[in-house]
């Protein structure tokens, strides 16, 4: 047992659990209440942090396996052989968090497989999917030595050690495919990616930029550890890998700027706006100020330097990515983007479940050369020198320390949820604001069963009797912003007693809190009448005014409305009345154009076949209002009918 | 084959929606509710296939999916759900699609649309009543029938261009001489003839004239060679440098021993 307490590598190992549990919560409210409530995502945003960030910069962050590989097995540079296991096992984590990361964001996972089934080879996206597949199964059989190595399955671990170059070279290929392809895949739209981003070359881009990056990461992730650990980075080693990671990037950006300045597209470059600034911050980060560090003589010998260089290429390239997968599209779409509070806590937590699983293998295997300490106990347990026991169990171990921080993450996640704090949007209407209780005097119906509310305001002049007063419930009910009085117990009457709670409380519906009146009451509200019954409230005084339509006590229908005419007596001559066909749809109002046709058009038809005076414009003519059709000619058949070749004289 | 295309003539379409409600009662696309971050409620959405725009001339025009002849998101669609059927419809099998919504990253118009509040989510457009069509249950779309002053008219794609052509003709000095839909991303059957410029309306100027899965092809085309290339010569400099090596030093090449982990192989070693 060791005594040395890792107090940082405590306390890191607290953050990722923290997270992780975080991640947990917000990745089951993602699939609980769909992606709409989930994500920042909409329609002209249709993906975000989880395909820029877990995906696409994901993938790049992974290339060092491949490229350690390349060096050691392919080049035979043996000195780098003590950072292929390191580099292999942050690969294979490294996609398999691509992985989750595409779950979560994929609409239907479920339908993943069928990416194996229905071959679609004009699609990048098919490619990137099967790379990643095939390249996560030759990852997971580069890293199975180690884990065979560490149970002491010496059969299989010579097994797999003797295809160790074939599967390097299938690697090597596939990543080369993959990481080309995930630029080909915004090859697609020029529409969308600002031009100082897009590129025909974009393919070539990405997989250059993978190599320099994929070397930068294998020096990020040995100076991290390394801190954690508090043990010596490979430092004997890296400086080379970074010198090689400043040739390519060099050759990255050469290419970049070749690229703009032989497409003509420098000219975005002093575009009055902020994406030339963008462009130029990412440039400066990802390749200029990191290539400077590794090649100057004053820093280049300089530890610290280095690390911070190869951290800004990582930096640098994760908002390469970003910016092409989708922060450089809002120039184009006019739409921002933000991501939601579960989108960047299932970001972080598929990250920090990916860094536990590496300190989970670095302990237990020998993925470096020794086995790091582990973290040790806040206090540990006591030994009795005589008896040979320990007599104290130790305090706050880490599984204890994980569970603690692990549910604390969760608990304050799903808070923050249910507050609604972190909802990426929901739909219009807002849920319905909860309802009011007010006095109002329940009258009954004369003509029909029931009883007619009426809200008693303060002002009244007839004070009616305080023991005709009774409790009623004011609501919202088409979160429109006003208030109706509302009978729940006539409702349930109607709709089947005790048991028809679930016709407007269906809890169980994603964004519902109840049925919006709207939804039963629709001949109120169709947003294709000719007749808007909302604008007509609105004239006439809001709520009071329901009874200047309908007259009569009983139901508020169509039917009992007033007809149209006893207001609006110059619009409408008297005796004119709309027809209404049997298929018109029973209870809604025709259109436009059955109003004008059935109404206005008869009436001047008949006017002027009679040679009553008839005012402008003359409707009993087609083009009054149809200006393109001659009564004459063919153009009237045309338009009775679907056109179709043999009908037409060539 | 017969090719299912739609001409809209906006001087004819006097903006009444009734192709849109026959659209949503057909298709049975449920009652529209709208998201806080969609720009009116009467934008194309999940639920509104086809709607009704009016650009800053006041003339109301309709939009919906253009069934590209080259469409990007079925060419851009990783396992085909959305796919061209032989008589030219766009049309999408919810059973097989991953939700990846590559296809709404794809469209050059941005007229793909997703159910965003369904656990189950599906991408919605205009499918041109495709099923309908081929089944013989209906002998045109729910929108074209719809339409009271025949401003969108259905029928074969050929027929259609003549005709368009043929009205323009007739009014030279009411249209513009453009059809809408002939060349623009490579053909579409989704037509257009207007007296009003349609930049603002659906048919954005940045719109190219050649189909948009071109773009892809020549890096989709190298692939294969690509993975060819690269394997051979990994696996070409890795025997050569190795055995380079292995000559200079005159003796098994000292990757066997600088490689080997395991403690049982260096002692065979």
């Amino acid at each position: 047992m060791n005594t040395e307490v890792n107090v940082r590598l405590i306390v890191t190992q607290a953050v990722l659990w923290f997270l992780l549990g975080a991640g947990a919560v917000s990745a089951g409210y993602r699939f609980l209440r769909g992606l709409g409530t989930a994500t920042a995502l909409n329609d002209l945003t249709p993906w975000g942090l989880w395909i820029g960030f877990d995906v696409v910069s994901g993938v790049a962050l992974a290339a060092g396996g491949f490229v350690i590989a390349a060096v050691v097995h392919v080049f035979h540079l043996h000195r780098f052989h003590g950072i292929v296991r390191p580099a292999i096992l942050t690969a294979f984590l490294g996609y398999a968090a691509v992985v989750v990361g595409l779950l979560a964001d994929l609409g239907r996972p479920w339908n993943i497989w069928r990416m194996i089934v229905y071959w679609q080879p004009t699609s990048p996206l098919f490619e990137v999917g099967w790379c990643v597949m095939l390249y996560l199964s030759v990852l997971t059989l580069e890293f199975a030595p180690v884990v065979f190595e560490g149970l002491q399955w010496n059969r299989l671990y010579r097994l797999l050690r003797a295809f160790t170059l074939p599967l390097v070279v299938v690697g090597i290929a596939l990543s080369t495919l993959h990481q080309s392809s995930l630029g080909s895949l915004f090859l697609i739209n020029p529409e969308r990616i600002h031009p100082l981003w897009y590129s025909p070359l974009l393919p070539l881009l990405f997989f250059v930029s993978a190599v320099g990056l994929g070397l930068a990461t294998v020096v990020v992730e040995g100076v991290i550890t390394s801190w954690l650990y508090r043990r010596e980075a490979e430092w004997d080693v890296l400086p080379a890998l970074l010198r090689a990671a400043s040739i390519v990037l060099s050759l990255f950006l050469l290419l970049r700027l070749g690229d703009l300045a032989v497409r003509g597209s420098l000219r975005y470059l002093v575009e009055g706006s902020w994406w030339p600034m963008l462009f130029l911050l990412e440039v400066l980060l990802s390749v200029v100020v990191p290539v400077l560090l590794f090649t100057l003589p004053s820093f280049r010998s300089n530890r610290k330097a280095l690390a911070a260089g190869a951290f800004l290429v990582v930096f640098g390239f994760v908002v390469n990515r970003a910016t092409v997968a989708g922060i450089s599209h809002v120039a184009r779409t006019g739409f921002a983007y933000f991501p939601s509070l579960p989108e960047l806590l299932v970001s972080l937590g598929i990250v920090a479940l990916a860094a536990l699983v590496f300190l989970f293998f670095v302990e237990r295997l020998r993925v470096w050369e020794e086995p790091p300490q582990p973290a040790g106990h806040l206090r540990p347990a006591a030994h009795d020198p005589l008896s040979g026991l320990y007599v104290r169990a130790p305090w706050l171990g880490a599984p204890q320390r994980a569970a603690i921080a692990c549910l604390a993450g969760g608990v304050l996640t799903a808070a923050l949820l249910e507050a609604g704090v972190a909802n990426g949007s929901q739909p219009r209407p807002n849920p319905v604001a909860p309802p009011r209780s007010v006095s109002a005097l329940r009258i009954p119906r004369v003509a029909a069963p029931g009883n007619r509310l009426v809200l008693v305001l303060p002002s009244s002049d007839a004070e009616p009797q305080p023991q005709a007063l009774q409790r009623a419930t004011l609501i919202d009910g088409n979160r429109a912003g006003r208030w109706v009085l509302f009978e729940h117990e006539a409702h349930q009457q109607r709709l089947g007693g005790n048991l028809s709670c679930g016709r407007c409380h269906h809890f169980n519906l994603p964004l519902e809190r109840g049925t919006s009146c709207g939804r039963c009451h629709r001949d109120m509200y169709r947003s294709t009448d000719t007749f808007s019954h909302d604008r007509h409230t609105a004239a006439l005084g809001a709520n009071g005014s329901c009874s200047r339509c309908h007259r009569s006590e009983g139901e508020k229908t169509r039917a009992t409305a007033t007809p149209c005419r006893e207001c609006h007596e110059r619009e409408v001559s008297r005796n004119a009345e709309i027809a209404v066909s049997p298929t018109t749809v029973a209870g809604v109002a025709p259109g436009y154009v059955k109003a004008m046709h059935g109404l206005c058009v008869t009436c001047h038809t008949k006017h002027e076949a009679a040679a009553t005076p008839a005012r402008e414009p003359y409707l009993s003519r087609c083009p009054a209002c149809h200006r393109e059709i001659s009564d004459t000619g063919r153009e009237m058949r045309v338009r009775e009918g679907t056109v179709l070749l043999s009908s037409i004289a060539p | 084959m017969k090719s299912f295309a739609i001409l809209t003539d906006t001087t004819r379409c006097i903006g009444c929606e009734q192709c849109v409600v026959a659209c949503k009662q057909l298709n049975a696309t449920g009652e529209d509710a709208p998201w806080p971050w969609q720009g009116s409620p009467n934008d194309l959405s999940s639920t509104r296939w086809t709607t009704i725009v009016r650009g800053p001339h006041g003339r109301p025009v309709r939009v919906h999916c253009r069934h590209c002849l080259e469409p990007a998101c079925a060419s851009a669609c990783p396992v085909g759900a959305l796919h061209t059927t032989p008589q030219g419809a766009v049309a999408y099998d919810p059973t097989i699609c991953l939700g990846c919504r590559y296809c709404m990253i794809a469209c050059p118009f941005r007229f793909t649309r997703y159910e965003w509040e369904s656990n189950t989510p599906r991408v919605r457009k205009c499918i041109l009543c495709y099923d309908r069509l081929v089944s013989g249950e209906i002998s045109q779309p729910a929108c074209t029938a719809a339409c009271p002053t025949k401003a969108t008219i259905f029928g074969e794609r050929d027929a259609l261009l003549l005709e368009a052509r043929r009205r323009i003709e007739a009014n030279p000095h009411r249209y513009i001489h453009h059809i809408w839909g002939e060349h623009e991303v490579g053909g579409t059957s989704v037509l257009y003839i207007s007296d009003v410029d349609l930049a603002t309306a659906g048919w954005p100027t940045y719109l190219r004239k050649s189909s948009y899965p071109a773009l892809t092809r020549p890096a989709m085309h190298l692939v294969p060679p690509t993975f060819v290339t690269v394997a051979a010569a990994m696996a070409g400099l890795s025997w050569v440098i190795g055995r380079r090596q292995k000559l200079a030093q005159g003796e098994p090449p000292a990757e066997l021993a600088a490689t080997t982990d395991n403690p049982e192989e260096k002692e065979k070693l």
